[in-house]
């Protein structure tokens, strides 16, 4: 068991820098999801977690112990590549006896783990199969054990699900959750998807451009998003920002949206914080809590998705488009003209210049 | 409404008349490659025949008679009773083995060092690279001229040699009987070392890195990911290589012929020299005819069974 701290690492390629900065600590047993992009440098954080790419400056703690200059074979540490990299010239049991096999452990003591692990994965019946036949769900699960026994006390896992279906992606997630907590172990997950951070995830740690946007749990990068960035990235689909400047009315600060009107009054909290400040800002509000109401924003329907039993309502054009996500039809079609409003508790607002959260005070 | 059914009688049309395309592409695909099946008769079939036929026969070019009325100067299978008693023919073989079992696994395992080692980079791989594949792309008459140069009493290899030890050497490499072999083998070992490392080079860049990656994270050492993970991975392509040398070296004549002619005496006489020799100047045809035949079904045999092996290593687990 151990604790993971990363202390200003940076990684550079060249004059490419895939890390910019990142400081994050990661709890013993934890399971941490490390969202982002393509090239937002999650993997680039893990491939130096697993001592595959050297950092460029800073620092790599397993608990107290710093990591520099300890080779892969010795962090102890399991990896599950994105395709698995399963041996496919060996049967799941020489998979299995890898890696106490080339530490010399002994025959029966291997054979041993071997069994206990097999039977934990349920792999059992299929131990004398060849691994170059086997189903994506079972790859996954040997790869697992195959780190697994060596008892690592963190696993590191790179996209394991981008290769599979969706339908299946669903199974994959839960089995994968159920083993993290039958291993308890420290488990660092980098994945494009937010679905697969979301569902899975104890915290999950937002990346872009080589920097760390966020960490929190999945719920509070969702409701409270640091940044536009994560307010956009975050969400299916993300967050609507519309640009607007706050103006005072009888009812309480508004924010002025130009062409579109002026938005309901903003609660209290965040009203003080936001008449602090200068400038334009961005309003905020999740397209699963827009509602149809007398008084709001009123837009012309632009597009109607209907995807089973939601409904993504596309409102107005260009800079100032809204959507609405609606959990049954609500009968609108194109042309249109809805009110629509987020409820007050729900509107985020953030700076327009720095993209930064403004906090209620 | 008419459009519809149109379209459903042409779906039928194709269900009736589909079984026949294959048949009918077939036929033609027959038709189109039937020049080229009768050059492959003519250029395989056709010369194995005629030296069955002549091979048990004592037909020579200077007997008078065409090949076709070689069956006038049949001798029942004397030829082949003659070669199994002929001590110049297994005196031949036995050298020729000799040399196989020296400059194959020679070659293999220098090909398999060098391909290790461009398997990574360094710096002036590419030029290295080139210089490397040089020998093979040089004719080997040409090499066996070179070597003949090279191994001359007052020649460059001496030359260096006494450089190295300080005394003149003048050892005669070509005229003794063991050294003129030796000097063989090394310069096949020169001139094929980077067919083999070629292949091996394909071979090793195509084991997936991610699963010799997966081997340094679970704790193997770079000798056990080599024996655990790349071996087993290349074990086809080893074969095929391991098929190829053995056939090629197996016929080794040019370069050999032209640095020693097979001497001194027999000394460095393979079988290929043999059979040039028997061809050319003793001109009995249906003997040669007879020991041409007996080498290619023992070559045939080695390449059955490196297949065979081949097979196996695709189906079995390491």
């Amino acid at each position: 068991m151990s604790a993971i701290h990363l202390k200003n690492l940076t990684k550079s390629f060249g004059d490419f820098a895939a890390l910019k900065t990142m400081d994050l600590e990661i709890a013993d047993g934890e399971f941490m999801a490390l969202l982002g992009p393509s090239g937002c440098g999650k993997s680039t954080t893990m491939n130096m977690i697993a001592g595959m790419e050297e950092p460029t400056s800073g620092k790599i703690l397993f608990g107290e112990r710093d990591m520099a200059g300890v080779p892969m074979g010795r962090r102890g540490v399991g990896f599950v590549f994105q395709n698995y990299a399963i041996f496919t010239h060996m049967s799941v049991r020489q998979n299995l006896a890898y890696g106490p096999r080339m530490r010399g452990a002994a025959k029966a003591e291997i054979d041993r783990r071997v069994c206990a692990i097999a039977e934990m994965l349920q792999l059992t019946p299929l131990l004398d199969r060849k691994a170059d036949r086997l189903s994506v769900n079972i790859l996954q699960r040997v790869a697992i054990g195959r780190s697994a026994i060596m008892e690592p006390a963190i696993f590191l896992l790179d996209e394991p699900l981008s290769n599979v279906d969706a339908a299946f992606r669903a199974v994959m997630r839960t089995e994968l959750k159920q083993l993290q907590r039958q291993f308890r172990q420290t488990m660092v997950y980098v994945t494009h998807d937010q679905l697969e951070a979301m569902t899975m995830a104890d915290r999950i740690a937002v990346m872009d451009h080589g920097v760390l946007q966020q960490v929190g749990t999945p719920l509070e990068v969702y409701n409270n998003p640091a940044n536009v960035f994560v307010a956009r990235f975050i969400g299916a689909p993300g967050m609507n920002l519309l640009r607007g400047r706050p103006a005072e009315s009888d009812r309480g600060l508004v924010v002025d949206l130009g062409p579109l009107g002026v938005t309901p009054p903003l609660p209290d909290g965040l009203a003080s914080t936001v008449r602090a400040m200068r400038g334009d800002v961005l309003y905020g509000f999740r397209p699963e809590q827009v509602t149809l109401a007398e008084r709001g924003l009123s837009m012309r329907v632009s597009f109607v998705e209907r995807i089973g039993a939601r409904t993504i309502v596309h409102l107005g054009e260009g800079e100032g488009a809204v959507k609405a996500v609606f959990e049954n039809d609500v009968g609108l079609s194109v042309g249109q003209t809805a009110v629509v409003a987020p409820p007050a508790s729900s509107v985020r607002v953030f700076d327009a210049t720095t993209g930064v959260s403004v906090k209620a005070g | 409404m008419s459009a519809v059914t149109a379209t459903i009688a042409e779906g039928e049309m194709d269900a009736r008349t589909k079984p026949a395309v294959p048949d009918e592409g077939a036929r033609l695909g027959f038709r189109l490659t039937l020049p080229a099946q009768i050059l492959v008769l003519f250029i395989s079939a056709f010369p194995l025949l005629m030296q069955l036929y002549i091979s048990v026969t004592d037909w020579s070019p200077l007997s008078g008679v065409g090949w076709w009325n070689a069956w006038e100067m049949w001798n029942s299978f004397a030829n082949y009773t003659d070669l199994a008693a002929d001590t110049r023919f297994w005196s031949a073989l036995q050298r020729t083995a000799i040399v196989m079992l020296v400059c194959v696994p020679a070659e293999f395992l220098l090909g398999l060092a060098l391909a290790t080692l461009f398997a990574d980079d360094f710096p002036g791989k590419r030029v290295f690279y080139s210089i490397l594949l040089m020998p093979m792309m040089v004719v080997p008459a040409v090499a066996g001229y070179m070597f003949f140069m090279l191994f001359q009493s007052g020649g460059p290899v001496n030359d260096i040699l006494a450089r190295i030890i300080g005394t003149p050497v003048t050892i005669a490499w070509l005229s003794d009987p063991t050294l003129a072999l030796i000097a063989v083998m090394i310069a096949d070992i020169w001139q094929w070392t980077p067919l083999m490392f070629l292949i091996l080079l394909a071979g090793l860049v195509g084991v997936p890195e991610d699963q010799m990656k997966a081997a340094t994270l679970l704790g193997a050492n770079p000798w056990q990911r080599f024996t655990t993970i790349v071996l087993p991975k290349m074990k086809t392509i080893i074969i095929i290589a391991l098929a190829i040398r053995v056939i090629e070296n197996f016929k080794i004549f040019d370069t050999l012929y032209i640095m020693t002619g097979g001497g001194p005496g027999v000394a460095t006489e393979t079988i290929s020299v043999y059979i040039y020799k028997v061809t050319t100047q003793d001109l009995i045809w249906g003997y040669v005819a007879a020991i041409a035949l007996a080498i290619l079904i023992v070559l045939s045999i080695v390449a059955v069974y490196a297949m065979k092996r081949m097979a196996k290593a695709r189906e079995v687990p390491a």
